[in-house]
């Protein structure tokens, strides 16, 4: 069997749903009792699946493009999923941002402030709706028997007719991110500024952890990661817009799913650097004391993935093929 | 204004040649990479350095910061090697483009402004913490205005070229 776009994306494109149903559901059960370990929890499934949203809403542009022009596909409900999917991923986004300012703050003061809480709230709720739209519209691609479409135009019901306004036309969205070459180079501009923001940061932490500048404190170093999260927000979201804007020149490239998965890596990286006990040991850790073995092998490797995502980076291009050219 | 014959003089060479067509992994997109992982060590370090002394992380002793300096001198050496070799492959399309020379104001006065924190700020053992910082506030905002304009300058190249080699116009 061809593992091919169309099975990625089914593979995970229920993570991003069933994920902020969950998330939802810890974080309004937290305020139950004020429940801060509930509270966190659904912070990090916030975050997690803000991640995990990247690769199901990059793969289902690869799955689109292998059912294209195939009998029984109509265009017009693919492009109405592709509009929904792009709308679900900018809040899910910003249900991720926020979920990490709230962590940040709940590490800081024990409690996030009630203007980010009522924020995580906001946009959880929005996020979950829109992202079981989604997947409602995604189903009705291969299920048009059950989607009431009258002269080629699909009739929604009240609620999903008023979403559907703010959906973005697909093909106009992408048109857009290239219509000016100022624009293209502003948002490739901010790509390079967020990622010297993250090496500048993470690599100094990742390099006193692994024993290099030893004179200074762990602690204070730490203070930098908001500025790293700021770093990989910007290209989180510059790429994406970038990838809209031409899909095809990413989708096939072998670096750029090698460039995914060093993302999801680092995500992981960071995860068991922070729920682990490797984070409380270091924040101690003053000038000239030494980082345990196990915290030095998750420093190196999120070294190595930082660079990795660098490296993997500049070669989507010359790579531009490798996937089309491997199933032909 | 005519493109120089002197652009064209170079790109006959065998290492501007070598720039352009290498099938070799360490060719063109190779260089490419260094001169980005060179970009992050010595913009990342110096970001680092201005925003310490703006004052974010005050907990973070700003003395044994000096050391991130070795990492930065080995970022501009990546950066000043591959800079002239993608200047080899493509002196044409940089040097008959303005932003190529808004890219290297930018990268000059970003590393004026790095040599004159390191002699202000750190080269004097005796200075407090406090003296550092009163002595760097200034040049750390150019230094981030710089780097910002440096990258941004750098980014639009490839949206602001005229020609890719000599004799060969790009159509808008």
């Amino acid at each position: 069997m061809n593992l091919n776009f169309a099975h990625l994306h089914l593979l995970l494109n229920h993570f991003p749903i069933i994920g902020t149903i969950v998330g939802l559901a810890l974080f309004l059960v937290s305020f139950v009792g004020n429940n801060k370990d509930l509270r966190r929890a659904a912070y990090i499934v916030f975050a997690g699946i803000a991640l995990l949203t990247i690769p199901t809403f990059l793969s289902g542009f690869g799955a689109q493009l292998g059912i294209q022009g195939k009998p029984g596909v109509s265009d017009t409900l693919v492009a109405r999923h592709e509009g929904s999917a792009m709308l679900a991923l900018w809040f899910m986004f910003a249900t991720g941002a926020f979920s990490l300012v709230a962590l940040w703050q709940s590490h800081q003061r024990s409690r996030a402030a009630d203007w980010v809480i009522g924020t995580v709230l906001f946009f959880s709720l929005l996020t979950t709706g829109l992202m079981a739209r989604t997947g409602n519209t995604g189903g009705d691609i291969r299920h048009p028997e059950i989607t009431d479409i009258q002269h080629g135009k699909i009739v929604e019901d009240p609620v999903s007719a008023l979403v559907s306004h703010f959906e973005p036309n697909p093909e106009k969205f992408s048109e857009l991110m290239l219509s000016n070459e100022w624009w293209w180079g502003f948002l490739m501009a901010l790509h390079f500024m967020g990622l010297a923001l993250i090496i500048g940061t993470v690599g100094l932490l990742d390099l006193r952890v692994m024993g290099f500048l030893k004179q200074l404190p762990v602690g204070p170093i730490h203070r930098f990661v908001p500025y790293a999260m700021a770093g990989l927000g910007v290209n989180i979201v510059t790429g994406c817009l970038a990838f809209i804007g031409q899909p095809e020149n990413y989708i096939y490239s072998g670096a750029f799913w090698l460039k995914m998965t060093a993302l999801l890596l680092l995500g992981l990286n960071a995860a068991v650097f922070y729920l682990t006990d490797v984070f409380e040991h270091l924040e101690k850790l003053g000038p000239g004391e030494d980082a345990t073995m196990f915290a030095k092998l998750v420093a190196g490797s999120s070294l190595v993935l930082c660079f990795a995502l660098v490296f993997l980076g500049r070669y989507i291009q010359p790579l531009g093929d490798t996937i089309r050219n491997a199933s032909n | 204004m005519a493109v120089p014959e002197i652009f064209n003089s170079i790109e006959q060479t065998a290492i501007s040649r070598w720039v352009r067509y290498s099938p070799s992994i360490f060719g063109f997109y190779f260089i490419l990479l260094c001169h980005t992982i060179g970009l992050s060590l010595l913009v990342g370090g110096n970001a680092i350095i201005a925003m310490r002394i703006l004052g974010i992380a005050p907990g973070l002793p700003l003395k044994p910061m000096k050391q991130l300096f070795n990492l930065m001198f080995v970022g501009l050496g990546i950066n000043i090697t591959t800079g002239l070799l993608l200047l080899t492959g493509y002196p044409t399309k940089a040097l008959t483009d303005y932003d190529f020379y808004v890219k290297i104001s930018f990268i000059t006065l970003g590393v004026i402004t790095m040599f004159k924190i390191y002699e202000n700020v750190f080269a004097d053992p005796a200075l407090t913490e406090s003296d550092m910082i009163a002595k760097g506030k200034t040049l750390a905002k150019f230094s981030l205005v710089f780097w910002i304009a440096a990258i941004w300058a750098g980014r639009m190249l490839s949206e602001t070229y005229t020609y890719i080699t000599y004799g060969h116009k790009y159509a808008r």
